[in-house]
């Protein structure tokens, strides 16, 4: 079932690509422009997707609904752990990012503290200070 | 004579005093790295790259250290395979098949042992493999016009990772993938902005260092999420020394299995895994009487020895043709892009310094890990007790950290978790990922020899088919996939490791 929807999610996802590649005209001096090598890979993936979606052969296993949840927080964590870096700085927002992870993982919730509480000032005084590697110590946030 | 004569002159620039600390240092984190489940060498290699553009290290002290670390993951990948049933990485998958039942018996000291040497032997004749024929290859190379590049990227996708059990098609379809997020950004010969959807910040299209840190890390994270138990627990090394006659034991196998993992290693996309799959095979059908699988130190030495050698000879085709033979490889070939340096036939002419540096660095590299190896086994047994959740989220933060470090900007952070959801996603549909990189890496590459190739002949296809080069390149190519294909329908399509390596 899986292999389905992936070849149809290619099939898709080319088709698109190679449409889109309609748009983008030859210029000066270049007589198949910037549309020609979008077709030439676009193509065999149009029906290499048909192909998956029609003769599928392996089907994914997916985590049980615990495992999901984790992955899905974890993802969460992770965009979070994105968006807020330059508004809060790299030390807090890696001390929520360690904490968060390590608690998903399995980590005592004391021994995760402790793990995130060294781990974000240490890494930051490890590659900051020592290294000379410019990181926001605090963010925009903090003026 | 020559060639000598160069690796004098590489030895000269190995053992500066800056690269011979940067080859002990990334010969333990190396070790360590392999040696911990979960963490093999593309995700070694992959977290450490933004980290060493970060700290503005040279071309060749940067390549001699991520070769280092790419040895140490080899030679460390063994540890838990051993000691755990666990493969730090996808070639130790064989190592398990007798290691494991070999430290199950007490015997867990000589397995290391045996193991080490054969990594050792496995790694040193590879590197001498690469020593003599890379400059060779090389000067075929020269003759290589725009048609032939393009038969020749049409050849690495093809059989990158396509020979093992995943699904011919799918390893296809990676590498297609990997070459439409390639197009994204302006058309550097037309100035024409492709698939940007009018934001900015796509115009320079996806920075491939960011890409590899997402989908190599960050779904290994969400991996590890899915699956909390694992393998049979930590067995003791049992006694401390191991017997030297055990170790003899595996020096057949190891020469047999170098020579098998180093042919291996060449061909574009096969990698260390399918050397090591191949060594324990030869090995088995060789000298199998009823014993391997059970503990036989043949079984630990010809994938450990063959795995090596792959590694080495995964260098051959990515220094002189520009195409990696392996994950790894791959993942190092983007550092040298991004260094503006363009591996291929005249990388041996413009920076020989470079690339004999590296080679010396290599031969180095295998003294030092054999050095560490042998005596602080012990030290890196008890890396593999500490607890994943403090390990991965450190993985993390460090990730972070180095592409924050080379881009100073979130939006790449962003762009890095969705690479790691697509990771994942494609990993567990059986994709594998080295053909999406190489995409990646190599598509705009491809795209202006066709291009160059179509201008020359005014938009003639035919001009692909007309070079015997790109003859020969083909027939190759067609052969390598039915193979692969038979290969399939033999194995059920499960039974061999997908290359990660």
């Amino acid at each position: 079932m899986t292999d389905r929807l992936a070849g149809l999610f290619f099939l898709l996802l080319a088709t698109g690509y190679v449409w889109l590649s309609a748009g983008y005209t030859a210029g000066f001096g270049d007589p198949l422009g910037p549309a020609i090598f979008p077709r030439v890979i676009g193509i065999p993936a149009i029906l290499l997707g048909l192909s998956l979606m029609i003769w599928p052969q392996h089907s994914a296993d997916w985590a049980g609904s615990a495992g999901l949840i984790r992955q899905g927080t974890a993802i969460a964590l992770l965009l979070g752990y994105a968006l807020l870096l330059e508004p809060l700085g790299f030390v807090p927002t890696s001390f929520a990012a360690i904490l968060g992870l390590g608690l998903l993982m399995g980590a005592p919730p004391v021994g995760g503290f402790l793990t995130a509480a060294l781990a974000a000032p240490g890494l930051y005084i490890l590659f900051d200070r020592l290294m000379g590697l410019p990181l926001p110590l605090l963010g925009t946030w903090f003026g | 004579m020559d060639i000598l004569s160069q690796l004098w002159g590489g030895f000269a620039v190995a053992a500066l005093p800056i690269n011979l600390a940067l080859i002990v240092a990334g010969c333990f984190a190396g070790t360590l790295i392999g040696a911990l489940p979960g963490l093999g060498p593309v995700n070694g290699v992959a977290i450490l790259i933004p980290l060493t553009f970060a700290f503005g290290l040279d071309a060749t002290s940067s390549m001699i250290l991520l070769s280092a670390v790419y040895y140490g993951c080899m030679y460390g990948g063994r540890i838990s395979a051993i000691l755990l049933n666990i493969p730090g990485d996808e070639p130790a998958i064989m190592t398990t098949l007798d290691g494991y039942p070999m430290a199950k018996k007490g015997q867990a000291a000589d397995a290391l042992a045996i193991s080490g040497v054969a990594s050792f032997i496995g790694a040193t004749l590879a590197t001498i493999g690469l020593t003599l024929f890379a400059p060779l290859l090389a000067k075929a190379a020269i003759y290589f016009g725009p048609a032939d590049y393009f038969a020749l990227y049409v050849m690495a996708f093809a059989t990158i990772g396509g020979i093992t059990g995943t699904d011919p098609r799918k390893t296809l379809l990676a590498a297609l993938l990997g070459l439409m997020l390639g197009t994204v950004g302006l058309d550097p010969s037309t100035g024409v902005a492709r698939y940007t959807f009018g934001s900015f910040n796509l115009y320079d299209g996806f920075d491939p260092i960011v890409a590899l840190v997402g989908l190599f890390a960050i779904s290994e994270i969400l991996f590890f999420l899915e699956e909390k138990a694992h393998g049979g627990g930590l067995v003791p090394p049992g006694r401390v020394f191991p017997r030297l006659a055990r170790v003899k034991e595996g020096l057949g196998a190891s020469l047999r299995g170098s020579l098998i993992g180093f042919i291996a290693g060449i061909l574009p996309g096969a990698g260390a895994s399918l050397g090591a799959v191949m060594s324990y095979s030869f090995e088995k059908r060789l000298s199998d009487k009823g014993t391997f699988g059970t503990g036989d130190p043949r079984g630990v030495a010809a994938p450990e020895a063959g795995n090596n050698a792959a590694s080495g000879g995964a260098l051959i085709p990515m220094l002189t043709l520009g195409v990696p033979g392996s994950g790894t490889t791959a993942v190092m070939l983007a550092m040298l892009i991004s260094l503006n340096i363009q591996p291929g036939p005249l990388l041996f002419e413009r920076s020989p310094d470079l690339v004999w540096g590296l080679v010396a660095a290599l031969y180095l590299a295998n003294f030092v890990l054999l050095i560490l190896n042998l005596p602080l086994i012990g030290l890196f047994t008890r890396v593999l007790g500490m607890p994943a959740w403090i390990l991965m989220p450190l993985v993390v933060a460090i990730s972070y950290l180095g592409v924050y470090a080379i881009t100073h900007a979130a939006f790449d952070l962003l762009v890095m978790v969705g690479f790691g959801i697509l990771g994942f996603v494609l990993r567990k549909l059986d994709f594998s990922l080295v053909p999406v990189v190489l995409g990646l890496l190599l598509g705009m590459d491809m795209e202006n020899n066709l291009r160059r190739a179509l201008s020359i002949s005014g938009g003639d296809f035919m001009i692909l088919l007309q070079s015997p080069i790109a003859i020969g390149l083909y027939v190759v190519t067609g052969l390598f996939l039915c193979f692969s294909l038979w290969l399939t329908r033999r194995a059920g399509g499960t039974e061999m490791p997908a290359s990660k390596d």
